[in-house]
């Protein structure tokens, strides 16, 4: 064992550690292993959660500096730490909920740093929690002293880590006198830090109001309002907007229809000039009979009895290319997007032009009236 | 229809040789039970000479992509002819396969 030339009473406290490590081992794995599992069952998505026991030399040093001012190993509250890095403010929040759930939190050395400051400072934010496990979430026979040791979380943003590590790389706590320019300097960077928090929360929620927004509109069938993107083609898939015409062509074949993604074709719906839901919608109402015609040129011989969801809108996506004037290169460029590059794309491209001249629809020329 | 299994580079390779139609596809829906039980894997489907596909060896396709995605190994098929090549294209199916020619 090491030697530090502590004095006795800190010499006991570093004692005392020594004897408690394996429990301190253990609750750190019970604090980690429940911090992520009900942190995963709210869907909260972190930027890192890490959950150590505080290394010997570290505590040494701390014994040091003020070890008179505890009178037990317990009285120390970081010996055990977790820190959670969440990517918005409201979800710090949300993890402090969690961890009041699950800890006993000992409310008179719990701080929240970020209402510290005065309405004109800036600096340090996070929050801290002193727990205890409770009694209700964990109890070991063996190890009842394990709800009694007391262990620290620090709750923070990504942004408020990123300028504590840097404060700390820094040596700014360190006991070097730094001019009053420096406190200055990184104090304008806490204040630029906690205002791009703010505005990445506002961006989520902006985001998460049109989301819901644009589900609204779709469901009232206002698709001339909502902008095409992955979020509301799948809003507006819930509709079945390809299901009658798909319905038509497996009745070509009383074929059985296969469930498979549309997503692949949002791409497609894109390069094709589709802006909105309402773009779509007109490009089924003005092409539904070509597609229907194309696949019935292509099944109607065989005894093919299974085709995929996506039929109907392949189709009506070559029949708009064909009859907006398109040619191999358009169509090859279209099974680009959906299957990526491949020389399979050429010759499907081939075949479709070489049927396209047989399609009834082709002889009455072109249009684009999407 | 024959069907051969081998082992390669730690995936399986099934060679597919003849009509892959209605009556073959119940014996092949028995022949690839091996390749069903290593849906972990990678499994390539050697298509070379397979002259041809109905719906229900479609199907069997299908059921092998559908295992391997569940079991997170996946589904390569090699070397299909152009007559395949159009039958996957006009159900829809081209882009559910990694299609590899030689």
């Amino acid at each position: 064992m090491e030697e530090y030339g502590l004095d006795f009473h800190c010499s006991a406290l570093l004692d005392q550690y020594r004897k408690n490590l394996d429990l301190y081992n253990k609750l750190s794995n019970v604090v980690n292993d429940k911090l992520r599992e009900h942190i995963r069952l709210s869907g909260i998505e972190l930027n890192a959660i890490e959950v150590r026991v505080k290394a010997e030399k570290s505590l040494v040093g701390k014994l040091e500096r003020k070890g008179s001012k505890y009178q037990s190993i317990n009285n120390i509250t970081d010996i055990v730490g977790a820190r959670i890095i969440a990517f918005y403010n409201e979800d710090v929040d949300r993890i402090a909920s969690i961890a009041e759930k699950l800890f006993v939190i000992d409310w008179d050395n719990s701080v929240d740093k970020r209402k510290m400051h005065q309405v004109n400072s800036f600096g340090y934010n996070s929050l801290h929690y002193i727990c205890r496990l409770s009694r209700d979430f964990y109890f070991d026979r063996e190890h009842p002293e394990l709800n009694t040791i007391p262990f620290e979380l620090q709750m923070r943003t990504a942004l408020q880590h990123v300028w504590s590590a840097i404060q700390h790389d820094i040596g700014y706590k360190s006991d070097i006198e730094a001019p009053d320019e420096y406190h200055r300097n990184l104090s304008r960077l806490a204040g630029l830090l906690e205002l791009a928090d703010n505005e990445f929360s506002r961006i989520r929620t902006a985001i998460a109001d049109y989301r819901r927004h644009a589900s609204v509109l779709v469901k009232n069938g206002k698709l001339e309002e909502v902008m095409l993107d992955g979020d509301t083609f799948k809003s507006y898939l819930e509709l079945s907007p390809f299901s009658k015409l798909n319905q038509k062509i497996a009745a070509i074949t009383a074929a059985e229809l296969h469930e498979t993604s549309f997503m692949p074709y949002l791409a497609v719906l894109k390069s094709l000039g589709m802006h909105t839901l309402s773009d779509v919608e007109q490009l089924v109402k003005t092409y539904e009979d070509d597609a229907y015609q194309l696949a019935l040129y292509q099944l109607g011989s065989t005894d093919i009895d299974i085709l995929s969801s996506t039929i109907g809108l392949q189709n009506l996506c070559i029949v708009y290319i064909l009859r907006s004037g398109g040619g191999r290169q358009d169509v090859c460029n279209m099974f680009e997007h959906i299957n990526g590059k491949s020389p399979n794309n050429e010759l499907i491209a081939d075949i479709i032009m070489e049927q396209a001249t047989r399609l009834p629809f082709m002889a009455k020329g072109n249009k684009n009236e999407v | 229809m024959k069907i051969e299994i081998n082992e390669k580079d730690g995936g399986l390779v099934a060679t597919f040789e003849g009509r892959l139609d209605t009556p073959a596809s119940v014996k092949a829906q028995q022949d690839i039970a091996p390749l069903l039980e290593n849906a972990e894997k990678q499994i390539t489907l050697d298509c070379t000479k397979l002259e041809y596909i109905s719906s229900s060896g479609l199907r069997l396709f299908l059921t092998l992509r559908k295992e391997t995605a569940a079991k997170g190994g996946k589904v390569v098929i090699q070397n299909i002819n152009d007559e395949i090549k159009k039958v996957f294209m006009m159900t829809g199916f081209f882009n559910l396969f990694e299609i590899k020619n030689a």
